[in-house]
């Protein structure tokens, strides 16, 4: 589905992805984790168009991309939900997830299709539209903001750091409900802190570092790896003697 | 006591259209975080239109509203396009420098077309008042404000339900979020000033008829459009309307209680009290953490 | 672009100016004597002193500062005023009167300046723009003091005829030439340096030792007395002064427009654009009747300003020259990451306090601090033994720069409290803070980009001292320490380069000295190995084990783990706003609770 080959991208001073290759396949969710400055977020923001790659290319169903504004990725059916701060606090629950579909605006009959959609898998949206989204608590706002990317049937959903600043319970949820996008076959490429959970919902995992791709490939296995201490701690570990990950 | 409900009520009925002129100020600052020191100057010179087309065809100038609308939306656009939008990144002290300038191009062009000297319009009803009780309620101040409460009502239905309203809304309370789903900065910036900038042909065309103007009167309307907008909080609909009942309330009290000259004084020290010790206002959203 | 004018370098363009300045003096010296009889041109130049003067005392306010106000012409008002009414109630001559009209503007500008000075950008400006017109509408309402709107008259000049308005010229003339005098001295100075570090970063200023609050407000006053003597000259020469003249707007627009033109916030240019607007405000009065059409004059050419040059014509001419420099002289290593011979010790100032081993030297408890509902640090306790190089990590969202921005005072808890030498500072103004010996680098380094590298070190101030205004920007002790510290972080090669034209980990180096400069006893290092390359990290490492050893204490937040437990002892983490956990690097790095928090809980709780 989406292709990134030899991607170099940065902020103004330098390149933080130095040469990235990445495969997200047509269904699968695909978990990027590494320590902080490893470039995580940028490759979100470089397939996004928040910031341009300087060289290499981003490949989206075989049609190049990397040249495209903000906008026009979104038509194109990429949808990101970014870290935070993601919602109009004074609009109710309602309109803000109708200003996911905002690009569809002219089709009505459309619209309410995906909002109806919306609202079978999102309980909070059907209970109480008329809410202001500025009072919901973090992961409710998680949740609309998730079900708002929805709105325009993306083919690729950009999740970053979604159980950022949550707790236990509303991690929970989302990690629900973006099995639920996975059993649905929708394809996810989501970024996460927390390694554990993000490759407990992954189908595929990558571990970066420093602007690179580490290692690659199943969750579980990865999970396992000897070298993934090292990475976060910088020092060796024995195996961990915790609860296995499930798969 | 008959007294203080009398001068109450025309505080109200003030307040009612200075709502309806603040409004487009705050609408601009909430989306754009620009305050449009011409703003005023939008009004006077809408209100000088509404005179000439009164003068010369005797249209009722609350019927030439629907002349002034969208010939202030047009000039709106136009001005942003030419030449806010290249202060996108520019500091705001210097938009306020170029509005102000704007102010003032605007202020010498109607001296220089017109004579500079005192106007107002006065229709056929210009004298009257209702009478309710022991209450006098002027017709020009009774008019004026349900013709601004009835437009007030139409920016908030087109911002409520219709789709430019609601990305007007998301872009004042998110724009990295509104460009998220594809609302475009750009448009919605210059439709918001026209927008803007139509409700002073609005209220321009009330204040024909309730006030006499001349060109050099836009600082005192700017100054009472900021002194609103302040205490109700910059960027906030509902707070401009608080702010312009209880400051049309304050200034007719101070009118009557004091004397003319010291009433413009309280937008002054609202002013400059407010953005000092609460610079949200009522209603607004502090905008970010201050040191010291 | 400020840079350019001091005394220390550059001086063949300094010069330059000035030879030209003294010759245009002669000449405007010269003129009435030579043409005694030109009367309307007489007059028009004396408009132009008036405004020169308006804008080299803005500039200092609104071009050093940064605070861009459009009230100046209130102080003009103020001085008029003043002189006028004294001059009619004492019967001394205006003349003798006009010092006092430029107390009074400063008393003003003195206690508006408090009160106003605490908002900025474009609510500055609004309140600027209130206040004139407030000052206008007392002055039309107290009749009895100011005559209302009937104005006052004040006694005619008694010198004798043949010297017309010699007086006048000259005099006026002299308060350009006092005016730029303060000016120049002003932006010479420690005080100058201040400004111009609170107009690029008011925030970082503060962290390193200025006190903006009375930097701010005396800057307001120096604008304001020059501006009020000359509204008392102003007034003997108009004879009639009434509140809407004397508190014109348009005064304040032109003003601005004459320093706009000429360069906002450098030494010349309010000069040159007052002498660019006056005449051509002249020109237009006289080919284009009307006062209304001078309003659209002054207005089209604030808006053209605005849009097309709002530097002004000396950085744009400078900008240019400086492109061409450039072009031959080959980009000065500056990419190159190599820092050469590096003084390994550094004598620190010997006045430190002995270590008190029983009291942490910075201690934090129970603080709290909220984010719109997110508790970004969550009753977090922690401790820094002096002497040491703690190192403090945690996963992203922990917390870690919120607490830096609670110590150095950047931020105010929502509770807790925090103790630094075993007194609280939880309450203390940034710099307060930073003289008593706290320090700061940033993740995203914060130096003042106008300025010169030397100038960035000299900048900080460990205490205020009245004297420290009159002293020079770069000399003395302080810049042969300033001197001192580049060599140690290996910048000395630099001192002249702007800041904004060096690499990231050149900057990174510069704001260790900037921290230096302090003479902290705590530092605390915001990512000091992010963004960089490996040898310079290395070389980081290497400077701050060589500042443990003379005494600093450091709190370092890293991300590169390497890094981290290769240098700090102890570690303390963090997650979710608290600490998890604190000891030796090796025992850090086999906490699986540590571990835990980074990879993430084992297993979400279920549904």
């Amino acid at each position: 589905m989406l292709t990134l080959s030899g991607v170099f991208a940065g902020y103004g001073g330098g390149n933080v992805l130095q040469g990235l290759d990445l495969e997200v396949g047509n269904g699968s969710i695909t978990c990027v984790v590494g320590p902080n400055g490893a470039g995580k977020s940028t490759v979100l923001k470089a397939v996004s168009g928040l910031i341009k790659a300087t060289a290499g290319s981003i490949e989206l169903e075989g049609r190049m991309i990397n040249s495209l504004s903000c906008k026009e990725i979104l038509s194109a059916g990429i949808v990101q939900v970014p870290q935070q701060d993601a919602l109009f606090p004074s609009m109710t629950i309602r309109e803000n997830i109708l200003m996911g579909g905002y690009l569809l605006r002219r089709d009505r009959s459309l619209l309410k299709k995906r909002y109806d959609a919306v609202a079978e898998i999102i309980p909070l949206l059907a209970e109480r539209p008329d809410e202001k989204a500025g009072n919901l608590s973090g992961g409710q706002r998680r949740m609309i903001e998730i079900g708002r990317s929805l709105m325009l049937d993306p083919k690729l959903v950009l999740l970053d750091e979604p159980s950022l600043g949550l707790e236990p319970k509303a991690v929970a949820q989302v990690s629900g409900l973006i099995q639920l996008q996975r059993e649905q076959g929708r394809t996810i490429l989501l970024v996460e802190q927390n390694v554990r959970l993000g490759f407990k919902m992954a189908t595929h995992g990558v571990i970066m570092e420093s602007g690179k791709i580490r290692l690659e490939g199943s969750p579980a296995e990865l999970l396992d790896h000897p070298e993934i201490a090292d990475l976060y701690l910088g020092g060796r570990m024995e195996k961990s003697a915790g609860p296995s990950p499930a798969t | 006591m008959e007294q203080l409900g009398q001068i109450i009520i025309l505080g109200l009925l003030l307040g009612g259209v200075y709502a309806l002129m603040a409004s487009g100020l705050t609408l601009i600052f909430g989306v754009m975080h620009i305050i449009n020191v011409a703003q005023g100057a939008f009004l006077v010179l809408a209100a000088l239109i509404t005179w000439e087309l009164w003068k010369t065809t005797g249209i009722d100038p609350l019927v030439t509203m629907i002349v002034t609308a969208p010939l202030m939306f047009v000039g709106g656009y136009v001005v942003y396009k030419l030449l806010l939008e290249r202060l996108r990144d520019s500091s705001p002290s210097m938009t306020v420098l170029l509005t102000f300038g704007l102010a003032l191009v605007i202020e010498g062009g109607m001296g220089v077309v017109t004579r500079n000297v005192f106007r107002s319009v006065t229709p056929s009803y210009f004298n009257s008042s209702y009478n309710i009780g022991p209450f006098f309620l002027p017709k020009p101040q009774v008019y004026g404000c349900l013709a601004a409460v009835a437009v007030l009502g139409l920016l908030y239905f087109a911002l409520t339900r219709t789709w430019m309203g609601r990305a007007i809304r998301a872009s004042s309370q998110n724009l990295d979020a509104a460009q998220l789903v594809g609302v475009s900065a750009t448009s919605v910036a210059a439709l918001t000033f026209a927008l803007g900038a139509s409700t002073t042909g609005v209220g321009g065309s009330i204040l024909s008829v309730l006030f006499a103007f001349f060109p050099a009167s836009h600082y005192v309307w700017i100054s009472r459009l900021l002194g609103i907008i302040v205490l109700g909080g910059m960027g906030s609909l509902p707070g401009a309307v608080v702010g312009a009942l209880l400051l049309g309330i304050a200034e007719t009290v101070t009118a009557s209680y004091i004397s003319l000259r010291w009433a413009t004084v309280v937008f002054y020290l609202v002013i400059m009290v407010v953005l000092l010790v609460r610079p949200q206002g009522l209603f607004g959203t502090r905008l970010r953490e201050d040191v010291t | 672009m400020t840079a350019r004018f001091l005394p220390s370098r550059i001086l063949p363009s300094q010069h330059r100016s000035v030879a030209a300045a003294v010759v245009a003096l002669a000449a405007l010296i010269a003129f009435p004597l030579v043409a005694p009889d030109d009367i309307y041109r007489q007059n028009v130049i004396f408009q132009t002193f008036l405004l020169a003067v308006g804008a080299i005392s803005w500039n200092v306010v609104s071009g050093y500062t940064g605070y861009v106000s459009l009230g100046q012409s209130a102080f003009l008002g103020v001085g008029a005023y003043t002189v006028a009414i004294l001059s009619l109630e004492w019967g001394v001559s205006p003349f003798l009167l006009s010092p006092l009209g430029g107390i009074a503007a400063a008393l003003v500008a003195l206690v508006v300046g408090f009160i106003v000075m605490r908002s900025r950008g474009h609510a500055f400006v609004i309140i600027t723009i209130a206040l004139l017109l407030l000052f206008q509408t007392i002055a039309l309402n107290l009749g009895s003091l100011t005559g209302g709107s009937n104005g006052l008259t004040l006694p005619l000049p008694q010198w004798s005829a043949d010297f017309q308005n010699f007086p006048f010229y000259y005099s006026m003339l002299g308060l350009v030439v006092l005016a730029q005098i303060m000016s120049m001295w002003i932006r010479r100075t420690k005080f100058g340096t201040g400004l111009v570090a609170i107009r690029e970063d008011e925030a970082k200023a503060a962290a390193v030792g200025i006190h903006v609050v009375r930097y701010k407000v005396l800057s307001f006053m120096a604008s304001a007395v020059v501006m009020g003597v000359a509204g008392g000259v102003y007034a003997y020469y108009l004879t009639f002064i009434d509140p809407r003249g004397m508190f014109d707007i348009l005064v304040s627009v032109g003003i601005v427009l004459a320093v706009l033109i000429g360069g906002k916030g450098t030494l010349w240019g309010p000069v040159l654009g007052a002498f660019i607007v006056q005449p051509l405000n002249e020109a237009t009065n006289v080919y284009a009747q009307g006062s209304q059409t001078r309003l659209v004059f002054f207005g089209g050419m604030l808006v053209l300003v605005v849009l097309f040059m709002p530097d002004g014509i000396l950085p744009t001419v400078s900008r240019l020259l400086e492109r061409r420099r450039r072009a031959h002289k080959s980009v000065l290593s500056i990419d190159q990451e190599r820092i050469a011979q590096r003084k390994p010790a550094l004598a620190l100032s010997a006045e430190r306090a002995a270590p008190n081993p029983q009291q942490p030297l910075l201690e934090v408890r129970d603080l709290t601090k909220h984010f719109s509902g997110l508790k970004a640090v969550d009753n977090c306790s922690l401790a820094v033994r002096e002497g040491t190089v703690t190192g403090l990590i945690g996963p992203n969202g922990s917390g870690k720069t919120t607490i830096f921005n609670l110590v150095t005072g950047m931020m105010r808890a929502d509770g807790g409290e925090i103790k630094f030498a075993g007194e609280r500072i939880d309450e203390l103004h940034p710099w307060e803070r930073a003289h008593r010996g706290l320090s700061r680098t940033y993740q995203i380094t914060r130096l003042f980009k106008q300025m010169s590298v030397l100038e960035n070190v000299v900048a900080p101030l460990p205490e205020f001292r009245w004297s420290h205004l009159r002293a020079g920007g770069i000399s003395g002790a302080e810049a042969d320490k300033a001197k001192e510290l580049l060599d140690f972080v290996g910048m000395a090669k630099f001192a002249q380069e702007r800041a904004d034209r060096l690499s990231f980990g050149q900057q990174k180096l510069v704001e260790l000295a900037q921290a230096l400069m302090l003479d902290p006893r705590l530092i605390l290092l915001d990512e000091p190995a992010g963004g960089i390359n490996p040898s310079l990290i290395e070389s980081m490492a290497d400077l701050i084990r060589d500042l443990k050893a003379q005494g600093v204490t450091f709190l370092v937040v890293e991300h590169n783990m390497p890094f981290v437990l290769g240098l700090c002892d102890p570690v303390t983490v963090l997650a979710r706003g608290s600490k998890l956990a604190e000891g030796r690097p090796d025992e850090i790095r086999k906490d699986q609770a540590v571990l835990d928090a980074y990879l993430g809980e084992p297993e979400p709780v279920p549904q």
